[in-house]
Formats: C-alpha cells, sequence, structure tokens
C-alpha cells in the first residue's frame, strides 16, 4: 500500500522545530496519552523486599492506587559499588515479580481458621468452663483429642480472632502447668529474611521457656566443614567479589537459577577474563558458564576434589615450593602444628594435637595449656604460636590476656618461623596408617579397591614431653602420606598421576567417571592463578553437594585445596557457599530481640535434625548403624549401640542442646530443688546422678516427654522441609501415612542402648500445631489452627543476605488483606491473651534450663582430652563441662505481653554480643528509651517500648554494630583486648552514623564493618569471609586459632575424619524390602534422588503461583534420563511414581537429556496442594518429595564441648541430609484424582478433597 | 409479608443470593427465613432456580453449623476453581489484576458507595451488593457480562455436587442468560497455555513461518 492518501495536499500541520530539528512544538491533540499515564498513576511508592526463603533481599518499588498494589518495579537506587566493580542494580527475577499476586490471590489465606472437629469440641466445653480447664478436658479425654487424627484431611472453618487466641494460649499455660514450658516449641527459619518476623514468634516462646528449633543444620544448608575448618557458622564474599576473581570453580551450585539477580556478576567476571570450571552432574544451567565442564558421578565429587589437592601438593609443594602457599599456610592454617602419633603393632596412628601443657614448664605459657597448640621453630625446638583459643580466653588481669593474634610471635613476644615440614629434620619415617573408604560401593557406584587401612611413610619427630617421650608430624606431613604424594621416603605411595592409588588423578576416574586429565588441567589453573595473583581463586559451592551424608568430608577436602592456594579471605577467592540461612547481618540486635535476652537468659533453643529425628520418631526405623560409618581404627567399643545412642550421649555431655529437656516438668524439679534444701543445682546434678531424674531424650516416646505444642511460621515445614515426610504424619500428627517400611520391633533389628524401645510407637504425639502463613501451605493443611498473616507488602520489617552489603526495608505498602496481621501483631496479642489467661495458673516460676557448652564463650575449653560419660560413671557430672548447664530462670507468666512489648532490663546490666565480643549496651538503651517511648506503667515500667514492627526494627539496627557506627568501635576496643592490636580504624570513619528503619525505606545503606563479621565493606574491599583474619591477624574461633585441616577429636579419628578425605554415598537400605513388591505391571528402575531447587517455585517455598505453574509443566514433576526413562518404559510427560520405604510421591515425568543415567532429579518445594493424584501404591493421595526421604544424623557433626565444636543454635549440630537416597520409579497404571463426591461429614472426607485441588 | 413493591424489584433478590454467598455464620442463618422469604416472593427468576436456592438455604439451616463451614471454607476460602473473586477467574494472578480492581472500586465510587468490609472489590457477594443498589439495566448488562464465569462457578459446583451452584444458576437466570451445565468439560489446560501463549506479532495465523510450539498434553 502507498501512503499517498495519508498525506495531507492543501494543509500543513502547525509545527516548530527547536533543538537543530531534534524537537518539534506541535499544536494537535494528546489525549490519547492520558491511557498510558494512568495506566502509571499511583498514589504512592514505597520501598519493599521479598522475604523469608529468597536470598535475593532485592529491593522492588511497589506502587499503591487506592489501597491496591498494582504494579512494582526494580529498585535501581542502591548505593554505588566501589569503583572498578559492576553496580549490583537491578536486582530482582521473574519470581520476585511473580510474588505481589500471593497478595490476592485465591490461595491467599483469609481468616483464622480451626479444624472444626476441634473447634466444636472446645466451644461446648467452653459453655461450662474457663478456656484453661477447657483444655484440660479435651486432653484428659482421649475423645477430645481426636482431631488428631483428620489432620491434613479438611474440614477447617473460621473463627474470630479472639477465639482462636484463646485456644492457643489456653493449650500454651495448660501445657507449661502440666507437661512444662519446654514442651511448647517454634520453628521458623532464615531470620535475615525478615528478623522482625522471625523475631516475634521467637519471642513469645522464650518468653514462655519453650523451645525455638534450629532450621539452618536441619534444611541441610549448614555446611558443617565450615565450624568444623574456621570456628565460623558460614562467612562468604558478596556477589560483586566474584568478578575480583581470577578463577572460580563452581562446585553443585546453580548460579543463574538459584542467584538470580547476582548471575550477572559471574556473567561479567567472565568478560574480565575469569576462568570458570562447572562441576555439576547433570547439565545444569549453570554449565552455561563454564570454560570447563566437570561432570563427577553425582554425590562423588570429593573424591575429584582430592585429586585436585592432589596435584597441588605435588607441584606447588613438593616439586617445588610456591612460595606465596609456604607463607600462607604457616601463618594461617594448623599445617605447621604437631600431631602425636601412637604406637599401634607395627603401625602409627595419628592422634590428637601436641598441646602445651604436654611439656613440663608448658613452654613457658601455663594458663590454659591444655588449650595450645605447638610447633616447630626455624631452630627446630618446640614453640607455642599465639592464637590458640588458650590465648582468647585468659582471664581479665592475666599477663597473656591481649595475645590472642595470629603473629608469628610466641606469647613472651619473641618473632618465630613456624616450620610446614620436618623431612629434613626428621627422627624417623614411620609407618603411620589412615583409613580409606573409597573401596565401598553400591548399586550405580563403583568402588575403587584398596586396603582399607593405607600405611604411608611419615616424616616424625621424637620429643621430650612431660610423661616421656612422644613421636610428633607436622599437620602438612600426615596431609602429603595421606594424599599418597611420593617424597622418596619409600612405601606405597603415588610416583605419577597416572597409578591407581589413593588419591591420585587416575584414581578418582574410576569413581567419579571424570578423565585424570581435566582434573589435573583445573586444578593446575586453580592453584597457578592463585599464586599469581595472590589468592583470587574461588569456590563457589552450594547444595548440589553439601545435602549429602559426607557433606562436611567432601567439603572440607575442597576447602583443603582453597587453602592451599591461600585463598580464603582474599577478596575475589575462598569458600563462596550459597546455601540457605542468608548472613543476618545484623545477627546481635536480632537475637536480643528474638530469644528475649533483654528479660530472661539463658533461652531454649534445639538443634533441628536432633529434635524431628527424635519426635517424628524417624530413628524407630533406622537402617544405617555407627559401625557401616567407623573407621577401621576406630574402636567400635566407644560406639556401640546405634544413632539415636549418640545423640542421646551428646546431650549427656553437653555437646547438644535437647527439648523436651527433663523426663519431668521443669517447673516442678525446679520447686523440688528449692525445697530440699540444697544448692538447687546441686540438686539437680545430685538427681541426674542417682537417676532419680532423667533427660527426656532417654524415653522420646514416653507421653511425658513428647512434645505438645508447635508453632510454625514463615515455613513450610511438612512439605518443603520436612524430611521423613511420613514419619512427621504418623508419629508427630497422628494422622494416615504412607510409610513402606518396618521399624525396628518389626524388623527384629537391634534396638538402642541408651533410649527406652515402646511399642507400638506413639501416634499424634503434639496436641496444637499452630501454622501462621498467608497461603494455603501443605504445612497450614495439617495444622489445628490457621492463622493468616500479612504478605511482604503488609507489614514493616527489615532484610539482609550475604549476596549484597545492604539492609533493606520491608514496607507496608497496603494494610493487611481480609483478616489477616503482621506476625509482630499476631504474637503480640497471643502474648496479651496469654498474659490475661495465665491469671490464676502460672505467676512467678522458676524454670530450671539446661543448654549445651556453648561455642564462643569461655564453657568451650571444656572437654579437651578424652570422651567421658558421667552417666557411666566415667567422670563426675559437672554442669558446664561434662554436661550441659544447668540455670534456674524467672518467668511471670502474668507480664509475658509487658515483657514483650518492652525492652528488658538484661542488657544495660550484663550487654550483650556475638562471635564471642561483647560489650555494654546501656547508652543504646537509653537512646531508645528516647526514640521509641518509655512504658508508662505496669511490670515493665519505664523500658523503652517495644509496640510496634517499627519499633522492633528501630531496636534492632540500634543495638547492632552493623547499623549503629558507635556501636561497632566500641565493640572493635574489646576485641581490641583480646588481640592486642588496634582494630578500631576498621568502623572509626562511620562512628556518628545510626541507622533508622525510615533511612532505610529512602535508600538501602550498606552495614558498617563489625567484629560480629569476618569481612570489612569499605572503599578498598568489599565482603569477603575472613578477610579480617588475614588482614587484622584475628584468630579464627578455633582450637588452634588457626583455620584447620586436622581435627583431633575422638569421634573424628574414630570416624576417620581427622582428615578430610573422600568418602562415598552411604547406603540407606531404603530399597530392597520395596522394590517389586506391589507392582502394578511397569518396570521398575533404582535410580539416586537427587532434589535441588528449581526455576519455578519462589526459592524452596513457594510453587503454586499460577504464574510460575504456567510457564512450567504445571505441577510436581521429577526429571529423568533419557536412557532411564527407555529401560522403564516412561515417556515424557507421563505419570510416574517414585517411591522407597519412606514412602511415596506421585507426579508427572521430564525426560530430559539434561539428566545423567542413573539419577532423577525432584525439585524441592513442590506442595501437595497443587496437581497431585492419588498413589497406586499406598492407595493414598501422592506425598511429595519428602515423602521418600528420611535424615540420618552424622556421629561428628554431634560432637561438643571443645573449642571449635561446641554448639551453637544454627552454628553446629547433625545435618538433615537426603541425597544418599535411592527411589524406585515407575510409570503408573492408572491415574486416579481421589475426587469422589463428598460424604456426608466434612472431617470424615477423604483427602481427595481438600489435600490437592486440581486447580 | 413483604410489600407488593419490593418484590417486583430484583435489588431484593440479589441480596438474598449475596447473603446466601456469604460465610454460613450465626447471624446469616439466623437471617434465612428472610432469605427464603425474599427468594420464594421474587418474580425475577423461574420457580425452579429458586428450588435449587431454597434447597441451599434449607440445607444450610439444616445441617450442623461446623459442617456447613467447613463446607464454605472448602470452597470458597481455600483453592481457585470455585474462588468468589471474580478476577481470579479473569485475570487469575497476572498483573491487569490491581488495575481491574481499581476500576470496579471506582465505579462503586461513582455510585456513591464507599466498601466497608474487608474483602476485595471483586468478591462476587460484594459485587452482588452493588448491582441491587443499581439501575435494573445497569444491573442486567453487568450479569451478562460476567455470566461465562458465573458459569463456569456453577458448572464446577455442580460438578462438586454443592447446592451453592443454585445461585449461579439464579444470577444466570436474572440475567436471562443460558444455564448451567452439569456435563460441561472443565476448560482444558490447554486454555490456560493459549492465554500465555506470547503470540507472534505480525505473521499470518494460516503461515507456514509462524512458529507454534507443540501443545501440551494434558
Amino acid at each position: 500500500m502507498g501512503q499517498f492518501l495519508d498525506r495531507l495536499h492543501y494543509f500543513r500541520y502547525e509545527r516548530e522545530p527547536y533543538s537543530d530539528g531534534w524537537g518539534e512544538l506541535r499544536g494537535e491533540s494528546r489525549h490519547w496519552e492520558h491511557g498510558y499515564r494512568n495506566r502509571w498513576s499511583h498514589d504512592k511508592v514505597v520501598r519493599s523486599t521479598h522475604g523469608v526463603n529468597c536470598t535475593g533481599s532485592c529491593g522492588w518499588m511497589v506502587h499503591v492506587k487506592q489501597g491496591v498494589v498494582t504494579w512494582e518495579i526494580q529498585a535501581t537506587d542502591y548505593p554505588r559499588t566501589r569503583s572498578g566493580v559492576p553496580n549490583h542494580e537491578p536486582r530482582g527475577c521473574p519470581r520476585g515479580a511473580s510474588y505481589s499476586w500471593y497478595l490476592y490471590s485465591a490461595h491467599r489465606l483469609k481468616y483464622p481458621m480451626v479444624r472444626g472437629r476441634l473447634l466444636k469440641r472446645w466451644r461446648r466445653l467452653r459453655q461450662s468452663l474457663e478456656p484453661v480447664e477447657a483444655w484440660a478436658a479435651m486432653m484428659d479425654d482421649p475423645e477430645g483429642r481426636d482431631y488428631k487424627s483428620v489432620r491434613g484431611r479438611g474440614g477447617f472453618v473460621r473463627a474470630k480472632w479472639d477465639e482462636v487466641l484463646e485456644i492457643v494460649a489456653a493449650a500454651n499455660i495448660h501445657t507449661i502447668q502440666h507437661q512444662g514450658p519446654d514442651r511448647i516449641a517454634g520453628f521458623t527459619p532464615i531470620p535475615a529474611m525478615s528478623m522482625v518476623s522471625y523475631a516475634s514468634g521467637a519471642r513469645y516462646i522464650s518468653l514462655l521457656g519453650g523451645a525455638m528449633i534450629s532450621f539452618y543444620d536441619w534444611y541441610c544448608d549448614l555446611p558443617a566443614a565450615s565450624p568444623q575448618t574456621w570456628g565460623d557458622q558460614t562467612d562468604v564474599c558478596e556477589s560483586a567479589d566474584w568478578y575480583n576473581s581470577g578463577y572460580i570453580m563452581v562446585f553443585g551450585s546453580n548460579v543463574p537459577q538459584t542467584r538470580t539477580p547476582d548471575a550477572h556478576f559471574l556473567v561479567e567476571a567472565r568478560y574480565n577474563g575469569t576462568q570458570v570450571a562447572v562441576v555439576s552432574p547433570d547439565y545444569s544451567e549453570a554449565t552455561k558458564f563454564a570454560d570447563i565442564w566437570l561432570h563427577p558421578r553425582q554425590g562423588t565429587d570429593g573424591a575429584m576434589a582430592i585429586a585436585m589437592g592432589h596435584v597441588v601438593l605435588r607441584e606447588f609443594f613438593l616439586d617445588r615450593q610456591a612460595e606465596y602457599f609456604q607463607d600462607y599456610c604457616c601463618r594461617y592454617t594448623d599445617l605447621p602444628m604437631l600431631v602425636t602419633l601412637r604406637k599401634d603393632g607395627e603401625r602409627w596412628i595419628p592422634g590428637r594435637y601436641l598441646r602445651a601443657s604436654d611439656f613440663d614448664d608448658a613452654l613457658g605459657t601455663p594458663e590454659n595449656a591444655d588449650w595450645k597448640c605447638v610447633g616447630f621453630d626455624a631452630d627446630g625446638s618446640p614453640v607455642v604460636p599465639r592464637g590458640s583459643m588458650g590465648f582468647h580466653w585468659t582471664g581479665e588481669a592475666s599477663v597473656e590476656r591481649g595475645k590472642w593474634n595470629l603473629e608469628q610471635k610466641t606469647a613472651d613476644g619473641r618473632d618465630i618461623e613456624l616450620q610446614l615440614t620436618e623431612i629434613e629434620q626428621r627422627d624417623e619415617a614411620l609407618d603411620v596408617a589412615f583409613p580409606y573408604f573409597g573401596g565401598i560401593g553400591k548399586e550405580g557406584y563403583p568402588a575403587n579397591e584398596q586396603d582399607d587401612v593405607l600405611l604411608r611413610k611419615v616424616p616424625a619427630r621424637k620429643l621430650a614431653g612431660k610423661d616421656g617421650d612422644v613421636m610428633v608430624a607436622t599437620v602438612f606431613d600426615l596431609l602429603c602420606a595421606h594424599y599418597g604424594l611420593d617424597r622418596g621416603l619409600g612405601g606405597r605411595c603415588a610416583k605419577s598421576y597416572e597409578d591407581d592409588v589413593a588419591y591420585t588423578p587416575a584414581w578418582q576416574e574410576v569413581i567419579t567417571g571424570t578423565p585424570a586429565d581435566d582434573v589435573i588441567q583445573v586444578a593446575r589453573g586453580f592453584a597457578e592463578n592463585a599464586e599469581k595473583t595472590r589468592g583470587r581463586s574461588m569456590v563457589i559451592i552450594g547444595s548440589g553437594m553439601n545435602h549429602w551424608f559426607h557433606q562436611d568430608a567432601s567439603y572440607r577436602v575442597i576447602i583443603n585445596l582453597l587453602m592451599l592456594c591461600g585463598t580464603v579471605g582474599q577478596s575475589g577467592g575462598g569458600f563462596a557457599h550459597y546455601t540457605g540461612q542468608e548472613a543476618v547481618r545484623s545477627e546481635v540486635g536480632w537475637s536480643c530481640l528474638a530469644f528475649a535476652l533483654d528479660w530472661q537468659r539463658p533461652p531454649r533453643q534445639v538443634a533441628g535434625t536432633d529434635f524431628y529425628y527424635l519426635h517424628s520418631d524417624q530413628w524407630r526405623y533406622e537402617t544405617v548403624k555407627p559401625a557401616d560409618l567407623l573407621s577401621p581404627l576406630g574402636d567400635p567399643e566407644r560406639h556401640s549401640g546405634t544413632l539415636v545412642d549418640h545423640g542421646t550421649r551428646a546431650k549427656r555431655m553437653g555437646w547438644l542442646p535437647s527439648a523436651p529437656q527433663l523426663d519431668r516438668n521443669p517447673l516442678e524439679v525446679a520447686r523440688a530443688a528449692e525445697a530440699s534444701g540444697k544448692d538447687p543445682k546441686q540438686y539437680v546434678v545430685d538427681a541426674l546422678t542417682s537417676g532419680e531424674l532423667g533427660m527426656a531424650c532417654e524415653d522420646p516416646d514416653h507421653p511425658d516427654n513428647f512434645p505438645r505444642n508447635l508453632f510454625i511460621w514463615r515455613a513450610n515445614l511438612l512439605a518443603s522441609s520436612g524430611k521423613g515426610h511420613e514419619y512427621f504424619l504418623k508419629h508427630l500428627l497422628g494422622t494416615p501415612d504412607a510409610i513402606q517400611g518396618a521399624d525396628l520391633g518389626e524388623t527384629g533389628d537391634e534396638k538402642p542402648e541408651e533410649v527406652t524401645w515402646r511399642d507400638p510407637g506413639p501416634e499424634g504425639k503434639l496436641d496444637l500445631l499452630v501454622t501462621l502463613d498467608f497461603r494455603m501451605s501443605t504445612t497450614a493443611l495439617y495444622s489445628d489452627v490457621v492463622l493468616p498473616t500479612a504478605s511482604w507488602y503488609e507489614k514493616q520489617d527489615l532484610s539482609t543476605t550475604d549476596m549484597h552489603p545492604f539492609i533493606n526495608p520491608f514496607t507496608a505498602a497496603v494494610d493487611p488483606v481480609y483478616e489477616s496481621k503482621s506476625d509482630w501483631e499476631i504474637f503480640k496479642a497471643l502474648a496479651k491473651k496469654f498474659s490475661e489467661l495465665a491469671e490464676g495458673h502460672l505467676g512467678t516460676e522458676k524454670d530450671v534450663v539446661l543448654s549445651p557448652i556453648g561455642h564462643d564463650t569461655p564453657g568451650e575449653m571444656a572437654q579437651a582430652f578424652e570422651v567421658r560419660d558421667w552417666k557411666k560413671g566415667e567422670c563426675d557430672l559437672v554442669p558446664g563441662v561434662t554436661g550441659p548447664n544447668i540455670s534456674f530462670v524467672e518467668r511471670d507468666y502474668r507480664a509475658v505481653h509487658a515483657h514483650y512489648t518492652s525492652l528488658g532490663p538484661l542488657l544495660d546490666t550484663l550487654g550483650d554480643g556475638g562471635s564471642g565480643v561483647e560489650w555494654n549496651m546501656k547508652p543504646e538503651t537509653d537512646q531508645l528509651a528516647a526514640l521509641n517511648g518509655t512504658v508508662e506503667d505496669g511490670p515493665a515500667k519505664g523500658r523503652p517500648r517495644l509496640d510496634t514492627d517499627i519499633d522492633a526494627c528501630e531496636t534492632i539496627l540500634m543495638l547492632d554494630p552493623v547499623s549503629n557506627g558507635e556501636v561497632s568501635v566500641r565493640a572493635w576496643e574489646e576485641l581490641s583486648a583480646a588481640t592486642g592490636l588496634s582494630h578500631k580504624h576498621l568502623a572509626a570513619g562511620r562512628e556518628n552514623e545510626k541507622f533508622r528503619f525510615r533511612d532505610l525505606q529512602a535508600q538501602p545503606k550498606k552495614a558498617i564493618t563489625a567484629p560480629t563479621w569476618t569481612g570489612a565493606m569499605n572503599e578498598e574491599v568489599g565482603y569477603s569471609g575472613f578477610y579480617l583474619n588475614v588482614h587484622e591477624q584475628i584468630p579464627w574461633h578455633t582450637l588452634t586459632g588457626r583455620q584447620h585441616f586436622y581435627l583431633d577429636h575422638p569421634w573424628f579419628r574414630d570416624y576417620g575424619e581427622s582428615l578430610a578425605l573422600y568418602r562415598p554415598p552411604i547406603d540407606t537400605r531404603t530399597i530392597h524390602d520395596v522394590l517389586g513388591r506391589k507392582s502394578n505391571g511397569n518396570a521398575e528402575i533404582v535410580l539416586s534422588f537427587i532434589t535441588p531447587h528449581q526455576k519455578w517455585s519462589i526459592h524452596s517455598t513457594y510453587m503454586d503461583n499460577l504464574m510460575m505453574l504456567t510457564l512450567a509443566r504445571g505441577g510436581m514433576i521429577l526429571w529423568l534420563s533419557e536412557a532411564d526413562a527407555k529401560k522403564a518404559g516412561i515417556r515424557d510427560n507421563d505419570w510416574v511414581e517414585c517411591f522407597n520405604a519412606n514412602g511415596v510421591a506421585a507426579c508427572r515425568a521430564i525426560v530430559s537429556q539434561r539428566i545423567n543415567e542413573g539419577m532423577c532429579l525432584m525439585p524441592n518445594a513442590q506442595d501437595k496442594t497443587v496437581n497431585v493424584p492419588g498413589s497406586e501404591l499406598s492407595g493414598k493421595r501422592g506425598g511429595i518429595h519428602n515423602s521418600a526421604t528420611r535424615v540420618i544424623p552424622k556421629p561428628t557433626q554431634m560432637v561438643g564441648g571443645y573449642a571449635q565444636l561446641s554448639y551453637h543454635f544454627n552454628y553446629y549440630g547433625p545435618v538433615g541430609s537426603e541425597r544418599d537416597n535411592t527411589v524406585i520409579v515407575r510409570k503408573m497404571a492408572h491415574v486416579d484424582w481421589m475426587e469422589e463426591p463428598l460424604e456426608p461429614a466434612p472431617e470424615n472426607r477423604s483427602e481427595a478433597t481438600t489435600a490437592g485441588e486440581r486447580s | 409479608m413483604l410489600h407488593p413493591a419490593r418484590l417486583r424489584n430484583p435489588a431484593l433478590l440479589l441480596r438474598a443470593l449475596s447473603a446466601l454467598l456469604s460465610y454460613p455464620d450465626g447471624e446469616l442463618r439466623e437471617a434465612l427465613p428472610e432469605i427464603v422469604e425474599a427468594i420464594r416472593e421474587s418474580r425475577a427468576i423461574n420457580r425452579k432456580s429458586k428450588e435449587g436456592l431454597i434447597a441451599l438455604a434449607d440445607e444450610i439451616a439444616r445441617s450442623d453449623k461446623f459442617e456447613a463451614q467447613g463446607r464454605y471454607v472448602e470452597l470458597f476460602d481455600l483453592g481457585r476453581r470455585t474462588s468468589l473473586n471474580l478476577f481470579e477467574h479473569i485475570h487469575g494472578d497476572s498483573r491487569k489484576r490491581g488495575p481491574a480492581m481499581i476500576e470496579l472500586q471506582k465505579r462503586y465510587g461513582k455510585a456513591g458507595l464507599e466498601q466497608e468490609a474487608n474483602l476485595l472489590p471483586d468478591h462476587l457477594p460484594v459485587l452482588l451488593e452493588y448491582l441491587s443498589c443499581c439501575k435494573p439495566g445497569e444491573m442486567r448488562d453487568t450479569l451478562g457480562e460476567i455470566s461465562h464465569v458465573v458459569r463456569r462457578l456453577g458448572n464446577t459446583l455442580l460438578q462438586r455436587n454443592s447446592r451453592y451452584a443454585a445461585v449461579m444458576a439464579a444470577l444466570l437466570d436474572i440475567g436471562r442468560k443460558k444455564g448451567l451445565d452439569a456435563r460441561a468439560p472443565p476448560p482444558p489446560p490447554d486454555d490456560i497455555d493459549g492465554e500465555w501463549e506470547e503470540k507472534p506479532a505480525f505473521a499470518e495465523p494460516d503461515s507456514k513461518l509462524m512458529i507454534m510450539p507443540e501443545k501440551r498434553r494434558a
């Protein structure tokens, strides 16, 4: 078509050019533009972010018009990044962009809801009884508890807030009175992403004396290797620091998928010339960054990495000595420290670190001499370098105070030069025995058989100790021998990389399937880069490695590589573990608020994996025995019984916390203690020693020892994080389950020694399950009381992440919709109701609290040498030394609300802190009193107010050094007293900065460098973990004060993990009894079961968002390789079942070239509420990925009372691994949606009508 | 006995329908006789519609309170297929939903009505109450506009054997639209995919160059 008729021929529009013709003034109507303008118009724009599980902490600008959220865009006004590094913005991903529609989604929880059967009975009882009596009556009547068996089966009705709160408060009061406060527990994860919401419930529960359950270890996101090596939970670089790296290895971390807003830094790093090696068994999205893609068999990465270590030791330490590596390892690692060798027949076995106390004169440094390690100086004499834990916890006035640092000096100030090796000065080359596990295989996992004890020559020296001569070797010399390197000392070791000897590149090829040449190439490149750049080689690592049973062993192998190459603590280098947690930058302020440390100490806390393992009775089905895990050099006598026995011993010896704690109500115990006339603490010690009083964990299936009330908020415990889902259903909830296996009672297998076995196993331990959420999650579906909470655009809160250094606010763009309220308001209202109802039932009570020996306290110097159990008479029970600390905490139950809503007096007198640094907080509480006002009357009279969520935010910001420069400077000065070095300069420039909540709403702010963290944030450097250890000479919080290659605790020696090594995936024994037992006529194949994050859920919590579902397959899925699909006759999109002894899930298959043969991949966080048909196997609705899992706790992760291996909440403890699991996959013959007509009584309906609506 | 002038007015019937779709709490149960009377006397709907509605009212009145409430929560408070928020069915979780809600709010405002309850403006009982305040013409037009959603909702309720379907049938009846069909197939999942599909901007519908993604099997 021509344009003749478009043109005017007799007229001309009035037009006036300007700016050299680039602009034009026109007279025609512009009315049409209004449509666009209106679309973008708004009444206000507020800054908020997305909470809980997402690691992004991305700022979003939320546009609101007439009280309706209409639009959101990524914030683009972050403070600039340092020069030379790309900017952060825009941050945010499609998942974040689709989040806000939860606000109005049909999945939104709108009203408080209660299980109908419960409410009906409650209302009847309430006609004649007071609330607490009504709950008691319900509990006393077995029929009164019949609501438990219909959990998860619908029957919710709405209730008024006042009524629901009354039920919950009455249940809490009854439980405290009759069973004890420690029978109440709370679970919520990831405080970093909405600290106030976390703190709300935690504060309420802590004030009651209930137990908060840890999540980081339970989620298996805790890299236990980090506390083991560094005495630090996890500390990693911000994503911008990737850009500073010269060589990045990405291990089991799917960066573009799980760190979407940060992935651009990896792209930019590549443009900048960074080499990238990606290690992933499947062709994951991260492989697109790879210069080289290594794909070891899933779960065998450790074998590959140890071979890389072999190459680095050979080429950079033995063939030649790279100067930078030598210097770094001498200063910052335990490689020069000495380990004693014990003679065992003809061979020698590595023992414990040599200590100052092994010498007559303690080498001139007597204070805490058991806790000081020894090395050789250049002249060959043994010396005690500064930095060991013994220097950290000196007395205030001690002459050794101020010497806890990494300077190369002795206590008396003499310069020393520690030696890595004694090969030249050796007295002898001894045959030292090292355990070997690579010979253990299982289906799909080839073994590389060698002797299970490897004898290797180690250069050793003889020293005269106070108890006679002792043979010692440096950790470096042990490490070289362990890695199989030939040093000309003879014996069996690798002459070349081609030798199939542990741990050469050729050796690993048998196990991993990765070509030896690729391994050599990457190891060499990684180390060469580190040598040239002084440590700018990095490993980004994630759950692909961390979720395996031997995660710590594998991680340590990789960390060894990083330490050898001097990368840890260097910008652009080191260990970047990104899985869960997310730095709660404001850790100190947040923990004061969350655990009510301002009113009562210590709080009750419990380790998640241990708690759930015990109380969902997963231990009753345990198939793995200690003997399966022990080193051939370990002593099986010391590790008799089962895994749950290990946990019980650990709790008794003060290693792990427990809840419930004692076998009776702790309020009752406290009363008896006071009445006894003895010192109350001594009373408890005597009663425990005599056996008159027991620990609840010794008989967890006795009704006295059940957890009774559980609160869950900001979490989907029964779906995405409920490992052993079916066991939760059966034992904790008492509702139908799909367990396919049998317990030890039925199999007749060996029962625990320390734990009472009860038949049958209890069902329905929980009396009340309360969930707060803004959507109907699987967890909410199974709860008794569901409380609708505010979503992320309906409340005020704080968010931080380890991915960037900024603190972002949550802001209420609109009021909570329907009847929802913020978490802070809900728990506040509950506290009020509780306080009212407590009157006449509970007053001021004393509570006996047991707490484990804590890391970063002087108490961590507890059990220096042997493991002794007081219960077996091997030692006396000394609280805080050989067993848990015992404290008496006073609680005024009528004042719970008053305490919840005000900041208590303990901060004025005791102060607080973190990471072993404590300081006075009186100036801050005074300032908070001025800022928030004070309480006018009542039990909290005169205290700073904590009424609103903004008050809570201000409290966190004021108390914490990262947001209050004055506090940071004070904290640095405290630390200087221990190190004897001045660190104040790190925060001095920002001393006058104090963040307020509204400052953050204007623009996120970069956190201030604080001693609660190990990185600096300033104009020279971005945040990088352990930067301050290396650059400020601050010791790591470990036994030696250095990074540990060696762990000398007796349990680590017995389990063969003193030195990092490859341990193959364990056999979980979940297939044998199920395979082929209930055939549906289709082929059954056995596959390794991998449960990573996926692209179509909002991190690991939400997969019921219509947008995301529409972009994916719209429901639960399982990825398979083409080869395996063919074997099982499965085509893409077929319905399949995936099952083992633990349970069964029903879902669709995705057949993809992405997946390698032998493995299937089922993304976590898929909810039971969307597109889940019935299972042919169980006859019930198909479960979720966690239906096929069960946790198996690892004994070495229970160790406590010993330097960095001491407990701290979310810092140490057994992890809930699940990837060693295998499953059977088969095509379904018949898909049943179980949507039969409703039966008359709503609560008697099958699950079909409720759990699994086809959306 | 209601005044004859009020009987001819469908407003009262709409209020009754709005009430029937609200949570069956004590207040509603007490008002059931009044609701039933309004239905019985109305001239806006046929006998069959009335019978359905009265059966629903009866069911609510006769059921145990918890049972009736449990049924309601199951249907209307959880999940999206039978959600009473109309835009759930029209816009789903898309970003058009916010502007659509604002438009609707504006419409209420123009009629001099301010929404009081903490409910979304597209909640069907809210809309019905608004329509009860409108002129009959606007009311019928609006019911016509939403009839496809109402029908889909009604069919789903029928398939779930819920008497609440009667309210949807009555609304179609008032709007003089085709009624419910118990055997109507649920909308195939393909429709959702289609709605979300990026359409090629320029290709002719029958062009061979147009690459259509293979339709997914349900």
